[in-house]
């Protein structure tokens, strides 16, 4: 059994793994065996610092052979070691499990030996929780990079997600501060797994799919390394096209470590958030990361990128809240994608005016200058006085300490795209 | 003006709207204690099954999904839940057709907040509801929600921990769900019940806490957020957050 110990060392450092989510896959119970997933993610504890705890996040070890600069597991690093037995991990998960503390297991390990003998030992892990101890919970493996594929592909059937953090946005960054890692060696298993999903869809003989019901996700921290929010999203679209992902998650970068080659400060979590909001564009309100920002640009600090992209584009608005299309009311500022589907419902009904819509509580404050209600316009039409009210509104400084970090996704949050 | 006096179930609800729908200015309660204005008449409702059957059947015949909705509404731990449904039910007869999606109409607006918070809650309790192991093997889990969400939180247990025998107690209801791993009964109960538990619960909640420290990053803080997610009234029972 694990002791208090050894279970702080392996679950603190892998806490910087932004993702928490649980959400996406509906494994069922068997007959005999504990536990099931959960579609839509379950949060079941949040720490003091606003995050969601919806997992067990545990390494298997914390000894590595890699040296990427930023961790604090490095080789070199002078930090106490340990490490947990696949046994140990299944017993713990389980404990926990019953006690309804978690959704299920995030397991990872540094780089123990070589990577194929880390990731056999996971594998053995997730082999032993499913077979031996017949949990049916949710299950998160983070890939090691460079193991053997047919581990890769093995892992990827008993677990319900797998992923490889790309960590930094370019592989000139990569070789910088984590010289045994290259952007090849991340992405080639994600293209692997993503061709071996299609495959298992498309394979028409089987009913239960299997493969990776809740996908890949990806990591990239943000701040270390001189990338602008153009090249990260451009990264990110297409991470999203051609690998299938369901999120990719941004870290700020929190200095654990000191070096020469890493910044001193933590970076803003207003960068992050608009991150986010750019991200939640890009899925979910049909926007291209063209139109989110240039190759060379940042995100603007003063408003959220969609308020930013309705500046730029005032020749398409106002639009008529009564007739307008979907795609156009998820582009109008303050308009959510819940406030988008609210108005399509109530309009079919009766016509809407700006007093209904408060009513419905779709937010106005942003919206009121971009659209009209019967015909009626509430906002202001002076660009530059629009420009004005929305920045005093956003309040970006006070996203300063707004931690956006891992929002749970079951609750209605800015992370659920009301922008 | 009539104020109709319910015993709380839903039963006695649908008898008393069987009056109250065309009873233009009355009020439905089960609350304990209410003030009654002056020149109000208590009319204490006994639950009789025809009356309640054929507003049910109208209720069903106008919308099948309405009788789901106005049982959540009255899973709300308010005193105004049965206006709230009467209001509800009203617009739903005189429409005699589904009115959830009239999201401007102001019964519709109360209905659907009223239902959000008891979804919500029950769905934040499959997260939040905490279970220890009893020294006979069954694993005992107390908790006091703000609606009557027992029932709704129950399935999603039956399904996740179906080989695990165990009690979810309602402590603010007297009310708990027994599953001894084939059958699920909910019994009436005492508010405080007395549980030996397992030798190794100390154990385990034990590393619970300490995986609780470990993961916090300490150098952002931000405490209103996690009160906002996880309200300080939950905390009673969560043993990450007793005694902080
Ligand atoms: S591989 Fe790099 S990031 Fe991972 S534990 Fe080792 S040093 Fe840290």
């Amino acid at each position: 059994m694990i002791d208090a110990e050894r279970l702080k060392i392996l679950t603190e450092s892998a806490k910087y793994d932004v993702s928490c989510s649980s959400s996406g896959s509906a494994r069922a119970n068997k007959k005999g065996g504990v536990g099931n997933a959960s579609p839509a993610g379950i949060c079941h504890s949040f720490t003091p610092d606003g995050r969601c705890i919806s997992l067990l996040k545990i390494l298997l070890s914390n000894r590595c052979a890699y040296n990427c600069l930023y961790c604090p597991n490095r080789a070199d690093a002078d930090v106490p070691r340990a490490c947990a037995t696949p046994d140990e991990i299944c017993q713990l998960t389980i404990a926990f499990y019953r006690r309804n503390y978690i959704e299920g297991l995030f397991l990872s390990s540094a780089v123990d030996g070589s990577p194929d003998a880390t990731m056999e030992r996971m594998l053995e892990t997730v082999i032993r929780l499913r077979k031996v101890y017949n949990f049916n919970g949710y299950i998160h493996l983070k890939g090691i990079p460079r193991a053997d594929r047919l581990l890769t592909s093995r892992a990827a059937r008993y677990v319900d997600r797998m992923s490889y953090n790309v960590e930094l946005p370019s592989e000139a960054s990569l070789r910088l501060l984590a010289p045994q890692k290259s952007k090849e060696s991340v992405l080639l298993p994600m293209k692997q797994l993503a061709l071996e999903k299609r495959a298992d869809a498309e394979d028409k003989g089987k009913r239960r799919r299997t493969f990776l019901p809740a996908g890949q996700t990806t990591q990239m921290i943000v701040g270390a390394s001189p990338e602008t929010d153009g090249r990260i999203l451009r990264l990110s679209e297409a991470m999203y096209r051609k690998f299938s992902l369901k999120r990719v998650y941004y870290s700020s970068y929190v200095p654990v470590v000191r070096h020469a080659l890493l910044p001193e400060k933590c970076t803003g979590l207003l960068r992050e958030h608009r991150l986010y909001q750019a991200d939640w564009l890009l899925r979910f309100y049909g926007f291209t990361a063209e139109e989110i920002a240039g190759e060379g640009e940042n995100l603007p600090e003063d408003c959220d990128p969609k308020c930013a992209w309705a500046l730029k584009n005032m020749h398409l608005f106002p639009v008529e809240i009564n007739r307008a299309p979907l795609e156009m009311l998820l582009r109008v500022p303050g308009i959510g994608s819940l406030g988008a589907y609210r108005i399509l419902q109530a309009r079919r009904y009766a016509v809407l005016g700006f007093a209904d819509l408060a009513k419905m509580r779709v937010v106005l404050k942003r919206a009121k200058h971009f659209i009209t209600c019967d015909g009626k316009f509430y906002g202001s039409e002076n660009p530059t006085t629009v420009r004005t009210m929305l920045r005093l509104e956003d309040g970006a400084a006070k996203y300063e300490q707004l931690s956006m970090f891992s929002s749970p996704e079951v609750s209605l949050s800015a992370l659920t795209g009301q922008l | 003006m009539n104020v109709y006096v319910t015993d709380g179930t839903e039963a006695c609800f649908y008898t008393a709207a069987f009056a109250a729908y065309a009873d233009k200015d009355c009020v439905i309660t089960s609350a304990k204690r209410f003030q009654l204005s002056v020149g109000a008449k208590v009319v204490r409702v006994e639950t009789d099954a025809e009356k309640q059957e054929r507003v049910l059947r109208k209720v069903r015949a106008c919308d099948p999904r309405a009788p789901r909705d106005i049982s959540l509404i009255l899973r709300r731990g308010c005193d105004t839940r049965e206006m709230t449904a009467l209001g509800y039910l009203r617009l739903l007869v005189r429409t005699g057709a589904p009115v959830r999606a009239r999201l401007s109409h102001p019964a519709v607006i109360e209905a659907e907040q009223e239902k959000r918070k008891v979804t919500l809650e029950a769905h934040r309790f499959t997260g939040f509801l905490r279970f220890m192991e009893g020294q006979n093997g069954v694993y005992y889990a107390p908790f006091a929600p703000d609606n009557d969400i027992l029932e709704l939180i129950l399935p999603h247990f039956l399904r996740r921990l179906a080989d695990q025998p165990f009690v979810i107690h309602d402590t603010a209801r007297g009310l708990a769900g027994m599953y001894n791993g084939k059958e699920c009964v909910i019994v009436q109960t005492a508010e405080k019940v007395d549980v030996p538990l397992a030798e190794s619960e100390a154990y385990f909640c034990g590393l619970w806490k300490e995986y609780y420290r470990a993961v916090n990053i300490a150098q952002r803080p931000h405490e209103k957020q996690m009160k906002g997610y996880m309200p300080v009234r939950y905390w009673k029972f969560l043993p990450e957050k007793r005694g902080t």
